[in-house]
């Protein structure tokens, strides 16, 4: 008799919990790449941070982050995490020194690109294009902007088919690795795809 | 409008882009949503693009999937309500911005590039707080 009295206290006190936070809330879930970040909540009620994976908060951060189970979350999210497109790709293609020539392991790639791009309903690219800081700003502009439109014309002649594709021209500006000025750093040849 | 991005993106030659200002498109769709933008609603399909300021919507039963140009996506479960009040990427001049508000409804969202770049630029708002960002994937729902 005891014993039931204090299952039904709990019980309902797990309603008034929920019900307390309405049951709007945030949980963290597992990156694509099975990694984990965190969020920060700031809410009326306070500020929580959660850094593990399935533990939730409600969004008044009014309590600290508590695991949930993963049918609660497939019960509130199933949908939308089922309507999840596929994980962008990103990939980097370096070129040899002062022009416009791929280097070989890059030219290597361009079939897994065209296969990215396939993969994907109205797929929108970027092609984006970058250089080292050898040489004045303008020259480098161009120079990004003809990489850039080289790896375009190349996915096109191998038969890129795209919803939106977008050519960009970084110059120097925009270097991978920070460097000073008048410095050869293969690493900043490149082009950028950005497939999504 | 699909024809005119597509020939557009045939043609293209420099940086002039088929759809500027396109900040993402639908890759998603199960039953029906609709976009609006600066008062103008359209019905969501496969392919239609995303602008700053969109209100995305889904109907009852309904989920849709966007995927943004920094490679952030979201998508959307039934009933839910998400408009994209600031977008800026442009890395080399250092612009990243992305500012949604969740005013209804369920969303998975995997940030991308800009929380990347510039974790504080990217917030989601919601009628009871707001969500900050720091790399990583979750789940918010919002419940009136």
């Amino acid at each position: 008799m005891m014993k039931t009295g204090i299952k039904r206290l709990s019980a309902l006190a797990l309603v008034a919990s929920l019900v307390g936070c309405a049951n709007s809330y945030v949980v963290l879930l597992p990156n694509p790449d099975g990694t984990t970040g965190k969020v920060i909540v700031t809410g009326k009620k306070g500020q929580q941070v959660i850094d593990q994976v399935s533990a939730a908060v409600p969004l008044d951060g009014s309590k600290a982050p508590e695991a949930i189970s993963g049918d609660k979350i497939q019960r509130d999210f199933g949908a939308a995490i089922a309507a999840r497109p596929l994980i962008p790709e990103r990939f980097l293609l370096y070129f040899k020194s002062g022009g416009a020539d791929l280097t070989a392991e890059s030219a290597a790639l361009l079939p897994k690109v065209l296969k990215a791009v396939s993969l994907r309903p109205a797929v929108d690219v970027s092609v984006i294009g970058h250089t080292d800081t050898v040489g004045d700003k303008e020259y480098n502009r161009g120079l990004s902007l003809e990489r850039a439109q080289f790896v375009a014309n190349l996915l096109r002649k191998q038969g890129l088919k795209v919803h939106a594709l977008t050519v960009e021209s970084h110059g120097e500006r925009n270097p991978l690795v920070k460097t000073p000025d008048n410095t050869a750093e293969p690493r900043n040849r490149r082009v950028e795809i950005s497939i999504r | 409008m699909r024809t005119a991005i597509l020939l557009a993106g045939m043609l293209l030659s420099s940086t002039v882009l088929a759809d500027a200002n396109a900040i993402g498109y639908v890759k998603t769709l199960n039953g029906e949503a609709s976009i609006t933008t600066a008062g103008k609603k359209v019905k969501a399909e496969v392919g239609t693009a995303i602008f700053q300021g969109s209100q995305l919507k889904t109907a009852a039963k309904s989920s849709m999937g966007i995927t943004f140009k920094d490679e952030t996506v979201m998508s959307f479960g039934p009933d839910t309500e998400l408009t994209v009040d600031e977008y800026l990427y442009n890395p080399s001049q250092n612009k990243l911005k992305l500012g949604s508000k969740l005013t209804k409804g369920s969303l998975n969202y995997v940030s991308g590039v800009i929380a990347k770049l510039q974790p504080s630029a990217v917030t989601v708002t919601t009628p009871t707080g707001t969500i900050g960002v720091r790399g990583t994937q979750f789940a918010v729902r919002v419940e009136e």
